[in-house]
């Protein structure tokens, strides 16, 4: 430790420590712009300028290493000097008005001559107008407010090694920017951000609109990880992937979700909505990199913490529902060290992942190692074991947690509806992923309804052999599965028949015959009424044969349907609930029962967030967080020309006419160099978040000025 | 969640939360501001200094105004469609008020006008370098933030505060986010809310005055004012009430055409897309009136004819219309910005050797133009304007000599005033013009005493309401939290 006084003040301060840095740790405010405390101290800017034992030059504190004994003082009439005219000499060619100005009231600069008092200048000799480049993806350039503080290139060439930022030398003057006029794709940029974040004026900035989507900071940076439910740090598993460490990937993943490998498959991704190179050319593959980690994991390296539970908490809880929210909110209550209870009402735990989602989305036995695990840690299940009353069951737990999803299927009411060979999605699929022979439904079959559900009926009967009809209310365009369920589907034979209103079921209730249509050419849905209005083609009216038909039209809990669950439904048949409180004390409800169908991942989220409710009322701190995988990022990540441009690489699809005939998973995983390929495309927006932030003069508290 | 107790909670730190943070303090009452962005301030950081009537220091300079004067002069203005005990309570106050701030340690450069025909009400904060110009106020604004630190009021930045809480029929509090997300509860005695209208919410902005950013509307737009306060007070039942824009007149993207921006508005011929004028080109130094005019030609827009000949004039003797934003140093820039404007293609500047081809360049039919221009030669030859009677020392010759040039002003405005009603203690009214208990607002979100435009007039009038407010506000919730404690 080295003493010194700064302003009167006696401060310690590390060996090799710039005055200023000392000064600044001390709680004593200098201001200071060029310098930044992740890049090299240049000395450019003065602002810092100190006068050292009394000598007659002040020099910059951010350049001075601090020396024993030694006497700093930044308010001296020298040192003030200094650092008006370097203020005045900024401000000359920076434009004289902050309006407009994205950066306004975030701006260092701003804030500096807040603190200064500096105003008008000459700026009459030194007009520049360097236009605003917003032709770039996602970095905005602004650099008429550059004051050359040199911080954005030495964080693009020193820091990232990138080199791409330097400065230019245009008509106007010196400014910072790219060199040559190319476009910064053109010039190998790497989109990491760090310019944006070093700046301390508006002169690089995201671009508008970005920053403005969640209310923290970080979820704006790293907008994958805000998007995804469960909030998966997202960088950190890519980057994990791109060097060769798919385990490391897995326990990345682990650390928020218990189901790493049935993401990989079907996860709806809504990560990649937000992955920022979707400005750039694509968004990351992130769902099937999460595949390729999963599908590669031989060593499990995060087994052992995830598998260790806290000490026994002497708290019982029973979860109902089995699948992916109770199973999550079961592994973390148990993590937490209580003793955990699911009941599974089907033989076995897994809900729509064991019971409904196809193999050929999702490979059984894979879904059920991961089952396993959870069990592992001490979770136990009564499976076959319906539970018809919550109360009841909470006489003996000291919670519940209500997790049943939504697994009874809904019928429109159509007449026919109820004849014999009528089924619903959720039978339907269950039997086929038991192995079960479908012959009951005949050789052709009508599908009512146009959702994943849907079309995941109508893939599985086509790998039967039969013939499948595809029918729903909305229009081509508007079918809700997504692009890829409806040409896959479409390319190994099912017949969709979009913008059709279903009248009824023709034939006995013994014997389907056909089901009734017309055609609409469009319709509106109230959702206040939960009215549809629709304009009929006329004598569009026909009858499709078909020996069975199956309603995937909507699900629900199914709750309704028990004499007296014990907790208050509202009118849908749901729980009424208040976060995840429902109306009795001790029974908690989440996921597809409290929010209605949704992807698993959301069910995950929900499991995860109900856990941490229910451990607080157990007593708990409700903090499930937790790090299964130490994280090493290198902020040096290089030149790579060309970049920008790196296509997204999809996986291997079979061909029709081969997966048609099987239940082997449509797609191949990545090859390992495939993954690699598609990982280094990454931006690695979390780089950004490892800058420390600049305390402003108002960070601090009592400012001598 | 985490949540947070004290007396007063303070939505927003630019000048009307710091003075009312400043004021609360100073009564020994504990407050909580609530700031959105990383620094306090707010507009005042782009602003030069506050209104005051009759104040020390304009009798110093011997520029006093009557409190009397510069009622009835306002009163006039508005034709008593604002609340007048509102503006006789905020007048009175202004003087004490520049006081106040002197006594905090705020130095002001003087008293100033903003253009010839207004009155000395500007009190300008006197910059460390001296040099009187924009963001003069920043000044003040430290020095507020300061001394509300030092009565202890904690200010909480980058929090923006998102809802109110109302508990038996009172506003007890706020709810906000921080920088990572948190949720917070910040509960108080009373909520002053000051959050500066919303001049940077395009879609409230159209939805209020049907103007759509950017298209035919370019106001100031200071990130993060965006109406918050405003829909936070309506939640809880505040009345709808007379919001409006602050027009004023600019070039577009004018922060980086500052120099055009500030040459081209001199008193020249302003014509519409017709090629029509339709405004006594003398007023343009009350941007107010032009900004109103130009809002009644199509598109929201004119062109401000001259030549490089009057332009070399006004670098040489100075240029017709004084005012304190735009100093007549630019003059000496121009010829290098305009041919930066050229060379970038700027499409808001226009230069070309013949009034047809100025025409053609924007759009208006050459023949209209050209008879308009002729008009407009004669009557400068005669030295009477017959058809808009603007003065004869304004009626330069546009000849055309080393080339013509015009600039494309557009409908502008420093941001929004107005949306919420308050009486004279700053309580915010209902519908039926009665107290929200606990519930007071200040500055720009209140403002509603200029009624259809911003009286010019009287500059700093703005931020002198802000900070009178501010301090208004904070004494009824005095006065509010010793009556709850009867």
């Amino acid at each position: 430790m080295i003493t010194l006084t700064i302003d009167g003040r006696t401060v310690e301060a590390r060996e090799g420590q710039s005055v200023l840095h000392a000064a600044l740790d001390a709680g004593i405010y200098i201001p200071h712009l060029c310098d930044h405390p992740d890049l090299e101290a240049k000395g450019g800017c003065r602002m810092c300028s100190v006068t050292i034992d009394g000598a007659e030059k002040p020099v910059p504190s951010c350049a001075t290493e601090v020396r024993e004994g030694m006497v700093v003082d930044s308010h001296t009439e020298a040192a003030e000097a200094v650092r008006r005219t370097s203020m005045e000499l900024m401000l000359a060619t920076h434009p004289s008005e902050c309006t407009g100005c994205p950066k306004y009231g975030k701006c260092e600069m701003q804030s500096m001559y807040q603190f200064m008092g500096v105003s008008a200048q000459a700026w009459r000799h030194h007009p520049r107008s360097v236009p605003t480049n917003d032709s770039n993806p996602l970095i905005t350039h602004l650099f008429i407010r550059c004051i050359r503080c040199g911080r954005c290139i030495r964080a693009c060439q020193d820091k990232r090694g990138v080199k791409v930022l330097d400065y230019v030398h245009d008509k106007v003057g010196i400014h910072a920017g790219v060199p040559g006029g190319k476009s910064l794709a053109e010039a190998g940029c790497r989109f990491c951000g760090a310019c944006i974040e070093v700046c301390p004026t508006g002169s690089i900035v995201d671009v508008v609109g970005r920053m403005e989507r969640y209310p923290a900071y970080a979820d704006n940076v790293v907008p994958c990880r805000a998007e995804c439910p469960a909030h998966i740090d997202i960088p950190a598993y890519i980057r994990a992937v791109r060097e060769g460490r798919p385990g490391d990937a897995v326990g990345i993943i682990r650390e928020k979700v218990p189901f790493p490998l049935v993401l990989g498959y079907i996860c709806n991704h809504l990560c990649e909505t937000g992955c920022k190179r979707s400005d750039i050319n694509a968004p990351m593959s992130i769902r099937n990199l999460k595949r390729f980690a999963a599908d590669n994991d031989t060593e499990q390296s995060w087994k052992e913490k995830y598998l260790r539970t806290a000490p026994p908490t002497g708290k019982k809880v029973a979860v109902i529902g089995g699948g992916p929210c109770g199973l999550t909110a079961a592994y973390y209550l148990r993590k937490k060290g209580h003793d955990v209870t699911v009941f599974e009402k089907r033989p076995e735990l897994g809900g729509p992942m064991t019971s409904g989602i196809p193999a050929y989305r999702l490979p059984l036995d894979e879904v059920r190692k991961e089952i396993q695990l959870i069990l592992d840690t001490g979770v136990k299940a009564e499976v076959n074991r319906e539970i018809t009353s919550a109360a009841e069951l909470k006489k003996d737990f000291d919670a519940v947690l209500v997790a049943v999803g939504v697994s009874k299927g809904r019928r429109l009411p159509l007449p026919g509806a109820d004849f014999q060979q009528v089924y619903t999605a959720m039978d339907v699929l269950a039997d086929n992923r038991a192995g079960k022979d479908m012959g009951y439904l005949g050789k052709s079959v009508c599908v009512i309804g146009g959702g994943s559900v849907g079309f995941d009926v109508a893939r599985s009967l086509i790998r039967h052999g039969m013939t499948v009809n595809l029918a729903c209310l909305e229009q081509a365009d508007k079918i809700l599965a997504d692009a890829e369920d409806q040409e896959e589907g479409a390319e190994e034979g099912v017949n969709i028949l979009p913008g059709r209103a279903f009248e009824a079921i023709e034939g006995t209730p013994e014997r389907v015959a056909g089901l009734r249509v017309h055609t609409v050419l469009s319709s509106t849905y109230d959702k206040a009424t939960g009215k549809v209005t629709e304009v009929a083609e006329e004598g569009s009216q026909t009858v499709i044969p078909c020996d069975s038909v199956v309603f995937a039209t909507g699900q629900y809990t199914g709750l309704s349907d028990y004499e007296n669950f014990g907790i208050r439904l509202n009118g849908r048949g749901y729980p009424e609930n208040d976060g995840f409180k429902t109306s009795e004390e001790g029974i908690f409800a989440a996921g597809d029962a409290i929010t209605g169908i949704s992807f698993v991942i959301k069910g995950i989220a929900q499991g995860r967030d109900a856990a941490s409710e229910i451990d607080k009322y157990l007593g708990g701190d409700g903090n499930i967080d937790e790090t299964l995988v130490e994280r090493t990022a290198d902020p040096y990540i290089g030149e790579f020309p060309g970049f920008a441009a790196l296509p997204r690489v999809e996986q291997e699809v079979m061909s029709a006419e081969s997966r048609k005939t099987n239940n082997e998973n449509v797609y191949r995983t990545y090859s390992c160099e495939e993954a690699s390929c598609e990982a280094q495309r990454c931006l690695q927006c979390d780089l950004r978040l490892q800058f420390e932030k600049i305390k402003l003069w108002s960070d601090f508290g009592g400012v001598e000025a | 969640m985490k949540k947070l107790e004290t007396d007063v909670v303070i939505v927003a730190g630019g000048p009307a939360g710091l003075s009312a943070a400043v004021t609360v303090g100073e009564m020994g009452l504990s407050s909580i501001l609530l700031e959105k962005s990383r620094t306090t301030g707010g507009a005042a950081n782009m602003g030069m200094g506050p209104l005051g009537i009759n104040t020390s220091i304009q009798k110093e300079q011997f520029n006093d105004i009557s409190v009397e004067h510069a009622f009835d002069l306002h009163m006039n203005y508005t034709h008593y469609n604002v609340d007048a005990d509102l503006v006789q309570t905020y007048f009175s106050k202004s003087a004490d008020t520049i006081a106040w701030l002197q006594e905090l340690g705020v130095e002001f450069a003087g008293a100033f006008r903003y253009f010839r025909e207004s009155e000395a009400t500007w009190h300008i904060v006197k910059p460390e370098n001296g040099v009187i110009g924009p963001r003069a106020a920043s000044g003040m604004v430290k020095v507020l933030t300061e001394k509300a630190k030092e009565y202890g009021t904690e200010i909480l930045l980058e929090t923006p505060a998102t809802s109110l809480i109302v508990e038996d029929g009172r506003v007890v509090g706020a709810k906000a986010v921080d920088a990572e997300g948190q949720e917070l509860e910040v509960r108080g005695k009373a909520v002053i809310v000051a959050t500066g209208g919303f001049g940077n919410n395009g879609e409230m902005i159209k939805q209020e005055f049907g103007l759509t950013l950017m298209e035919d509307f370019y106001p100031f737009m200071i990130p993060g004012v965006n109406g918050d306060g405003l829909k936070m007070m309506w939640e809880v039942g505040a009345q709808k009430f007379g919001a409006n824009i602050e027009a004023i007149y600019q070039l577009p993207d004018n922060m980086n055409w500052f120099v055009l921006d500030a040459v081209l508005r001199q008193p020249n011929l302003l014509v519409n897309q017709r090629g029509e004028r339709f405004m006594n080109e003398g007023y343009m130094g009350n941007t107010t009136y032009v900004g109103n005019a130009l809002r009644m030609q199509p598109g929201n827009y004119a062109y401000c004819i001259a030549d490089r000949k009057i332009m070399k004039q006004y670098k040489k003797n100075g240029p017709d219309i004084m005012d304190i934003v735009h100093p007549a140093d630019a003059f000496h820039a121009f010829d290098k910005e305009a041919e930066l404007a050229r060379e970038q293609g700027y499409s808001a500047y226009f230069e070309a050797e013949t009034i047809e081809e100025l025409a053609e360049q924007m759009g208006i039919n050459p023949e209209t133009l050209a008879n308009t221009l002729d008009d407009y030669n004669a009557m400068c030859d005669s030295g009477v304007d017959t058809q808009f009677h603007k003065e004869p020392r304004y009626l330069h010759p546009i000849t055309g000599k080393g080339n013509f040039v015009a600039g494309k002003f557009y409908l502008g405005a420093y941001g929004t005033i107005g949306g919420v009603r308050i009486n004279k203690r700053c309580e915010v009214l209902d519908k039926d013009q009665k107290p929200i208990p606990g519930l007071y607002s200040a500055g720009s979100d209140a403002n509603t005493i200029y009624g259809d435009s911003y009286n010019f007039t009287l500059p700093g009038n703005t931020m002198g309401f802000a900070v009178n407010s501010g301090r208004m506000a904070g004494e009824s919730v005095m006065d509010y939290i010793s009556g709850l404690e009867e």
